[in-house]
């Protein structure tokens, strides 16, 4: 019964996904995805910003700390932001906030970065396919925290 | 109207005929965005972007005295600024509107799973709505718009472009990376339909823009360096000869920067023999009443065609598009060329001849006793090369047999790919490209000539392979658009800028260092000095927000506070604004 009971749980748990996306870049190529009818999980809410750039740490810190049981930033290709260089600031920012999220405890396989153009709706919708399967495998953040 | 007081919140979800509704329970989440804190009116509608749907927006506005309006439809890259204008049109500042995107990034996508799709409907309208409650009046400003075009590709599409320009009364600035105006037409000695030559469609068109004072031309030149906004670039013009440049300022650009006709090494012996040759490298065979075999000068017997080299290949990089002209120009060729030789045959995957007099052509071809014969898509001809002689095999789909042939002559029609500099120019520009490496419009269908950079235009093969009839009539389109931009005289620019709070700045200058575009710097006005937007020059991207260690720079329209109320919506929403009650 108890055995039962806990199938039942994990079942009915899905992960959270939070995911940020560039406008010209991502969000377009997640356009492109649902206008090609490409099907992939439901797990992600994405959130729209101009540019990975104006993606702040805290963003993703206050996402897991808010019960985010992974976080997506999916920007266009280093050489190709619509703003010359802010994913290259992204990318930068990432190494560091990558150590800082392990060190707090939370495993970084929680946390993806992609690039996907406007054009590869199947490279954004595998990100979120790959993070969810990730996220499901290591189950609910929970009490990861330290 | 009210303006940053208490949020009154209308949300509007659309069913998209079936596109949303067929997946989506619509009216669960209208009923669910009733409770949320701040709406005080929710609704389904059929289309929210017809006339009965704006009109309704409108109404409610003024009914239940809105001063937020979410609408949950498609991406907000197709209809934000109808619905922008809508809000605008009932008193609403733009800025107090959001978008959410329910048709490309939940109904679309998650087809087979309604009642899951319905939960990420409900968590992204929720999210929109705590966003909605936080958004902020702006300004609308407007900037004037300085009344020359750049033009950037001297082919067929830029010298109409120009011309289209001038005629109109602006200034037009045309580069073009060669020494001759002209482009790849200029080669071609036999157009379609017309029976012109490229010489005969070009060389008026440069007369007239030698003729008129308007236009500037500078050959053997490239752009170097692009900078501003809408209405007022800096262009830094370069010469690649005397490495001289040259700085212009222009309100508005095109670029009409075509194609190269793809070089198909790998393909069908290319190379191999010099026998073997492209339908561009034909056309620039000298003149003669008799097509002479290139490798023996004697006169060609027996020729054949091969189509869609390089083209429509799926999983191959840049090759995957129809390149659109190749079948109409292999049907014009093998009829022309049929009377001169024995036999001629063309070897094709599909025959495309879609445009106003290609079918004729085509016809024609068949009239002259062109044989056409269809090879699978998975088992393309195989030609090879021994002692100078070509052998062709390949698989007859309607005759259901193998076949084979020895041509003097192999004529490949090929693919037409972007330039080579194509994605320096994409970089210089901030444009995306497609799969196949051309750049991407606004919108294929609603702006298929303007661009994601306000103020730059694309037209003809810059956007993907096209004839030259279609690349002129895209000529004229930008032209037109570039002129209703110019002759306005002014134009509506974004508000959403980065602005630094003089109190919390700390004066570390890590802002200076991050933003892209030189737009910040330091104000001297201030003891510390502190950093300053120079509002013209940012292009909000955000990068300086996310990178002030103070927090002491707010990204209008995207503050901290806008995106992390979202996060919290989604997350751990509050009883309350899970629908749920107080209580």
């Amino acid at each position: 019964m108890t055995v039962t009971q806990t199938v039942t749980k994990q079942e009915e748990w899905e992960p959270k996904i939070m995911a940020y996306c560039c406008n010209w870049c991502s969000y377009a190529g997640a356009d492109l995805a649902g206008t090609s009818r490409i099907q992939y999980p439901t797990n992600a809410r994405i959130l729209r910003v101009n540019c990975t750039g104006r993606i702040s740490p805290e963003f993703i810190l206050a996402a897991l700390d808010m019960g985010a049981d992974g976080v997506l930033v999916s920007g266009c290709h280093p050489g190709d932001c619509h703003y010359t260089s802010g994913n290259l600031k992204a990318r930068a920012r990432w190494a560091l906030m990558e150590t800082a999220i392990e060190q707090a405890g939370i495993d970084p396989r929680r946390v993806r970065l992609q690039w996907a153009s406007a054009s590869e709706a199947q490279i954004f919708a595998d990100g979120v396919k790959t993070l969810t399967e990730q996220v499901r495998k290591l189950g609910p953040i929970g009490r990861e925290w330290k | 109207m009210l303006k940053n007081n208490e949020a009154r919140i209308g949300v509007f979800v659309c069913h998209c005929g079936h596109n949303i509704a067929g997946t989506v329970d619509v009216k669960e989440v209208a009923e669910m965005a009733l409770k949320l804190p701040g709406v005080v009116f929710s609704t389904d509608e059929m289309f929210m972007c017809s006339d009965a749907g704006q009109v309704l927006i409108r109404e409610k506005i003024e009914e239940c005295n809105l001063n937020r309006v979410v609408v949950a439809s498609c991406s907000p890259r197709m209809h934000e600024p109808t619905f922008r204008r809508v809000v605008e049109e009932a008193g609403v500042n733009r800025y107090l509107f959001d978008q959410v995107n329910l048709r490309e990034h939940v109904s679309w996508c998650h087809m087979r799973e309604p009642e899951l799709a319905t939960e990420k409907a409900k968590d992204l309208v929720r999210m929109s709505v705590a966003r909605a409650a936080k958004l902020e009046h702006l300004p609308v400003k407007k900037v004037n718009v300085l009344p020359s075009t750049l033009v950037v590709g001297g082919g067929i599409a830029g010298l109409r472009a120009s011309l289209d320009i001038a005629e109109r009364g602006f200034n037009v600035i045309l580069v073009e990376k060669t020494s001759e105006l002209g482009g790849n037409v200029v080669n071609w000695t036999h157009l379609f339909p017309s029976n012109q030559s490229g010489v005969d469609v070009i060389v008026p068109l440069v007369k007239a823009i030698k003729r008129n004072k308007r236009i500037k031309v500078h050959l053997n030149s490239k752009v170097s360096a692009f900078e501003g906004y809408i209405g007022n670039f800096g262009v830094t013009i370069k010469n690649l000869e005397t490495e001289q440049e040259e700085r212009v300022e222009v309100g508005t650009v095109i670029l009409t920067t075509g194609f190269e006709p793809f070089k198909p090494y790998g393909y069908y012996g290319y190379g191999e023999s010099p026998d073997i040759l492209t339908l561009a490298e034909l056309q620039k065979l000298p003149p003669s009443d008799i097509l002479l075999v290139p490798s023996t000068g004697k006169p060609v017997k027996k020729l054949v065609f091969i189509g869609c080299v390089g083209s429509r290949e799926p999983g191959v990089k840049g090759h995957e598009h129809c390149s659109r002209h190749c079948c109409s120009a292999t049907a014009k060729a093998a009829s022309d060329l049929r009377v001169r030789v024995d036999e001629a045959l063309v070897l094709y995957q599909d025959i495309r001849t879609y445009g106003s007099g290609h079918e004729e052509l085509h016809r024609l071809a068949r009239q002259k006793h062109v044989i056409y014969s269809k090879f699978p898509r998975d088992s393309k001809p195989k030609v090879t090369v021994k002692n100078g002689k070509i052998k062709i095999n390949w698989f007859d789909v309607l005759a259901g047999e193998p076949l084979e042939f020895e041509p003097d002559m192999v004529v490949l029609s090929t693919a037409m790919i972007p330039p080579d500099d194509v994605e320096q120019t994409a970089h210089l520009f901030s444009l995306t490209r497609s799969g196949d490496g051309f750049f991407n419009p606004e919108h294929i269908k609603l702006a298929p000539l303007t661009t994601h950079t306000a103020g730059v235009m694309i037209a003809g093969a810059a956007q993907a392979a096209k004839n030259a009839s279609e690349s002129v009539i895209d000529a004229s389109g930008a032209a037109a658009k570039a002129v209703g931009l110019m002759a306005q005289g002014e134009v509506e620019i974004e508000s959403t800028v980065a602005h630094v709070l003089p109190e919390l700045c700390s004066s570390c200058h890590t802002c200076l260092t991050a933003c892209p575009y030189g737009a910040i710097s330091m104000n001297e006005e201030y003891d510390p000095p502190v950093a300053m937007v120079t509002e013209a020059k940012c292009h909000s991207c955000g990068t300086c927000a996310a990178a002030c260690p103070s927090s002491a720079i707010v990204m209008y329209h995207s503050t901290d506070d806008q995106i992390l109320t979202m996060v919290e919506a989604f997350l751990c929403p509050t009883p309350e604004a899970e629908g749920g009650g107080s209580a």
